[in-house]
């Protein structure tokens, strides 16, 4: 008998919750499919270059990790079912079934319907499976094939997981239901939503954002004092007195509306309300945005740095990137606690508006949800910023990555060192040829395609001990060496007057960066004599020629630290330098299998360290290809596949909510809506209240939280455009983004179409 | 004076072919402008499916209704939901007050909906509410006002537009005897200084003691009909008692 009535209810359950358990059935296959590449019988064809195991435990423990968010998805909804199955629940206590009984049959159909979507969520995501397969293979630039298979320890662990996110939610039911009692539960459905006005969390939020301001304000006051300077443009006048003022501003206008209170309060006049304060600290928080948003833009133009950190990107800019997101949450929270004042608000200004046609009701229904769902509404906005934010980001950091690797990868072996850790002269590894390496490619049969060993000098001897970061020495190679390098990658060779001198650029380094260098380095000091930079004729130019430079590809590890120019000197004057670095960089005819490179590795560290003994003495670094493109593409793959996911699941997290909150409320909208009919409303106006209710419902938030990833993005985007254009280009990663956006638009269609069917069906019975 | 309402021969059967279920059999009368009519029976007589029908909620199997000589039972659903805004007010058993909306705006809806200007719609709901005594919780939520009040707010939004008819299913059902009585002195009242028509369904004999005219309704037919007069109150009720007596139903059936 129980069994049958586990059933009756998983059926009914089924209709009621039909979102719900598609998106279950969603994520389960998005597990399944992610996770399947992790699985121990997972082989591409992928030949002896490519190793997939390096995937392994830190993508299941990504994805284990943002799957646990559709346990707050899974309480959710569970939470729901009970509240409005309550009543039927003291019917059955009052018939005489133990509460135990009740909560063991309630978990068994929770359980039941999220262990049938887990089944159908594995099938699924043997389809899904293939896609994710088709994505690696794409990455390591391989062909696809189509093929079927279950992999059963992913298919287990997939089981296992949901099993156990669904006891544990279940456990927390059965506590809940054992300690309601019957005469709570039978008046369950009387009770009305909490008041709005008694909720605490509004005035909690301000305080933390106070705090956030007062940081900000700090913030200020240290970068005026630091790096303001009067001669600035007016633009940057703006950008360093408004992040100043206007947090400042932000931050006294709740002491000020808390003396007026306490002043109004004495003289017993009307005193300002909580909305008054609100509504004032969010037209701040718009202007705080807009002046933080602009922060890299001004900075990028006018070359103003807050301060760099050893990695080259600027910590002032991340920081007001800190800001930026603590306004534009705060921002989300007080339009959503406001929203419904507001709607209050033009409700009574404009009667007119409000007392045409069904306007009143449409009120009705969107101010009582506003008030009583404020939170969850704000919450749901959040993470749909943290969603959009990841599907649009990940294109850009997975083109960066990818770029970068093209530009790193440029050798099948690369040898560098670095003398940083050097004191004495005749510690460095002058003369070195590493025929270690040689023995072993031929060993491994290996054979070479072009082979260059060559040195990197200091112009000046005395810059050897010159170990200033921000002022680090250029380094210079021979034209010979510079030619057989260029030889390496097809490039044209170049050549020299004996006096003359030519520059080489990372991709990395900016335009700006470039002219100012060239600008002051029209000629070198070396320990050789003067040499002048090389000329070639340009027209437009006033004095009718300009400077030679090249930016080709030539590898990164070509240049010294903390620099982005290398200077080629003729063969004849680097005779008389200095070499501090010995390179070595080789070309092989075919690729070195994965192991090889591994071993290539090992033998090379043992008898040249990475951190030499003592932590005094040279820096030896040996990179191969196989190895680079291996653990880049892999991690890249990772962090590209993590970021997919944890977009695909937040977002549709909060589409699920979004629509189950209507759904699961129909019975009291069946209730209204045929009032309204009674009332002799036509059907047509009714369609169209449908229509306005869940366009507002999904609209408000949506478009809020695109609003918010658009200044965002624009915020990120400037931030990184530098490595945007060197290793993306706009173009390529403008055409990802919109494929994304539409992506994503079909997604928010299919879930608004499917919410408003279900809707109007609820309706309508 | 003229027929507000005339039922002409309606059936109304439910179900298919093998298994019928006939509500109503055949029934025919005629209200008269600004009369109360009571509708009484026991349950499963038939007496929500005729106001169903009368009201428009549901189709009738076979025969006519007219309302001020319009044939109610061939008009098209668009014109049915206008006929409805602008010919009937209803009042419910559970009263039906949108929880969402303040008693005023409760009100105003039914306004709203027939699209009277905004300017007339606050004078004229004021004046419901006074009518009805609602006038000082205008402002309240349905929540947080009692049945009474609920129901003469229901009242006065059914009322608010000027209906041809106000049809009353079971009004005092949810009620308290003192409330229950309130609510019927006031429709008396309404009857009488405004001159409404009323349609009332119940099967309390108490609140049908308030009609002018009581038709009774067994096994879908009209059973017997019973005029007010001149008879005072009480002495009304008792009628009705020994009609529902007669018919197999009422307070001295008991043995």
């Amino acid at each position: 008998m129980y069994a049958k009535l586990i059933l009756r209810n998983v059926k009914r359950s089924a209709k009621d919750y039909l979102i719900y358990i598609v998106t279950l059935t969603i994520c389960a296959a998005l597990f399944y499919a992610f996770l399947s590449i992790t699985s121990r019988y997972y082989h591409p064809q992928t030949g002896t270059e490519y190793d997939f195991t390096v995937l392994g435990d830190s993508m299941k423990l990504a994805i284990l990790s943002i799957t646990l968010l559709i346990l707050f998805l899974i309480r959710y909804v569970n939470n729901y079912m009970l509240r409005r199955r309550q009543k039927e629940f003291a019917v059955q206590s009052v018939l005489g079934m133990e509460q135990h009984t009740i909560s063991r049959l309630f978990f068994a159909e929770t359980f039941l319907l999220g262990g049938i979507c887990a089944c159908a969520g594995i099938l699924l995501g043997m389809f899904g499976s293939q896609l994710i397969t088709a994505l690696l293979l794409s990455q390591y630039d391989l062909p696809f094939r189509l093929s079927f298979m279950l992999f059963p320890d992913t298919a287990l662990l997939t089981l296992c997981f949901f099993a156990l996110s669904l006891l544990v939610i279940g456990l927390f039911n059965v506590r809940t239901l054992r300690r309601i009692k019957i005469i709570d539960m039978l008046a369950a459905d009387r009770i009305n939503d909490p008041q709005l006005g008694k909720s605490r969390y509004m005035p909690v939020v301000t305080v933390l954002h106070s705090v956030f301001l007062l940081i900000t304000v700090l913030s200020g006051i240290s970068n005026m004092r630091y790096y303001f300077d009067p001669r600035f443009p007016l633009p940057v006048w703006v950008m360093f007195y408004g992040v100043l003022l206007s947090p400042a501003l932000a931050f006294v206008w709740p002491l000020i509306w808390l003396a007026a209170g306490a002043c109004t309060a004495r003289l017993q006049k009307r005193r300002w309300s909580l909305q008054t304060l609100l509504a004032v600290k969010l037209l701040f928080a718009l202007l705080n945005i807009c002046l933080f948003a602009s922060v890299p833009r001004i900075c990028f133009h006018y070359q103003i740095s807050f301060g760099s950190s050893a990695l080259g990107s600027d910590t002032g800019a991340n920081r007001y990137l800190l800001f930026l997101l603590a306004d534009l949450s705060y921002l989300i929270c007080g339009l959503h606690y406001l929203a419904g004042s507001a709607l209050n608000l033009w409700k009574e200004k404009r009667p007119a508006y409000t007392y045409s046609g069904q306007n009143l009701f449409f009120f009705g229904q969107i101010i009582s949800r506003l008030t009583t769902t404020a939170k969850s509404m704000t919450l749901i906005c959040l993470t749909l910023v943290l969603s959009l934010f990841l599907f649009l980001a990940a294109p850009a950091l997975t083109g960066w990555a990818e770029g970068y690797l093209a530009l790193r990868a440029r050798y099948d072996i690369q040898i560098s060192t670095s003398y940083n850790n050097v004191s004495e002269e005749s510690d460095l590894p002058a003369g070195e040829d590493y025929e270690l390496v040689s023995a072993f490619l031929e060993a491994h049969r290996i054979e070479k395609k072009s082979d260059c060993t060559f040195h990197l000098y200091l112009p000046r001897r005395e810059e050897f001990h010159n170990r200033i970061k921000w002022d680090f020495p250029v380094v210079a190679i021979s034209l010979s060496d510079y030619n057989a390098l260029r030889a390496m990658q097809d490039y044209a060779p170049i050549s020299l007057g004996d006096t003359e001198f030519v520059t080489q650029w990372q991709s990395i380094a900016t335009e700006e960066e470039r002219e100012i260098f060239l600008a002051e380095h029209a000629a070198v000091q070396t320990d050789a004599g003067t040499l002048t930079m090389a000329v070639i004729p340009d027209d437009t130019l006033p004095d009718g020629q300009k400077p030679l430079y090249y930016t080709e590809a030539l590898g990164e590890t070509l240049y010294n630290r903390y620099t982005d120019v290398l200077y080629v000197f003729p063969d004849a004057v680097c005779e008389q330098l200095l070499p501090v670095m010995r390179n070595r960089f080789l070309q092989t005819k075919t690729p070195i299998a994965y192991a090889d490179a591994l071993q290539l590795q090992e033998t090379f560290m043992a008898q040249y360290p990475e951190e030499p003994a003592g932590g005094e003495g040279v820096n030896y670094y040996l990179r191969t290809r196989t190895e680079q493109v291996n653990g880049t593409k892999a991690s890249i793959f990772i962090t590209h596949a993590a970021m997919l996911y944890g977009g695909i699941v937040l977002m549709v997290i909060c589409l699920t909510i979004l629509s189950l909150q209507q759904l699961l409320d129909a019975s009291k909208y069946r209730c209204r809506f045929g009032i309204l009919r009674k009332m002799g409303v036509e059907e047509r106006d009714i369609e169209k209240l449908i229509i306005k209710q869940l366009g507002i419902w999904f609209g408000l938030p949506v478009t809020i939280a695109v609003l918010t990833v658009i200044v965002l993005a624009a915020f990120f985007f400037t931030t990184i455009r530098q490595q945007i254009d060197a290793y993306i280009g706009l173009g390529t990663l403008s055409a990802q983004v919109a494929l994304t956006v539409l992506v994503l638009l079909i997604l928010l269609v299919c879930y608004l179409i499917s919410t408003w069917i279900l809707f109007r069906n609820s309706v309508e019975e | 004076m003229k027929p507000v309402l005339t039922l002409d021969h309606i059936q109304k059967y439910y179900g298919n072919e093998g298994n019928l279920t006939q509500a109503i059999k055949d029934i025919s009368f005629t209200v008269e402008d600004g009369e109360f009519l009571g509708i009484m029976g026991a349950s499963g007589s038939g007496k929500t499916t005729l106001l169903n029908c009368i009201s428009t909620i549901d189709t009738v199997s076979a025969g006519h209704i007219y309302l001020d000589q319009t044939a109610v039972t061939d008009l098209k659903p668009k014109q049915l939901a206008r006929f409805r805004r602008e010919k009937l007010g209803f009042i419910f058993q559970d009263f039906n007050l949108l929880d969402t909306l303040t008693l005023r705006e409760n009100i105003s809806l039914a306004l709203t909906i027939n699209k009277v200007p905004w300017q007339q719609i606050g004078s004229r709901v004021q004046e419901a509410a006074e009518s009805l005594g609602i006038a000082g919780i205008l402002d309240k939520y349905p929540y947080q006002v009692s049945g009474g009040q609920k129901q003469r707010c229901a009242c006065a939004r059914a009322l608010v537009g000027n209906p041809r008819l106000l049809l009353a299913d079971e009004p005092t059902g949810a009620l308290d005897s003192h409330s229950s009585q309130m609510l019927l002195s006031t429709l008396l009242m309404i009857n009488e200084t405004r001159l409404a028509t009323i349609l009332l369904v119940t099967h309390d004999a108490f609140c049908a003691s308030y009609a002018g005219r009581i038709l009774f309704l067994k096994d879908g037919r009209i059973f017997t009909e019973l005029h007010k007069g001149s008879d005072s109150r009480r002495t009304f009720y008792e009628k009705i008692l020994n009609v529902l007596t007669m018919s197999g139903g009422g307070q001295t059936n008991v043995c």
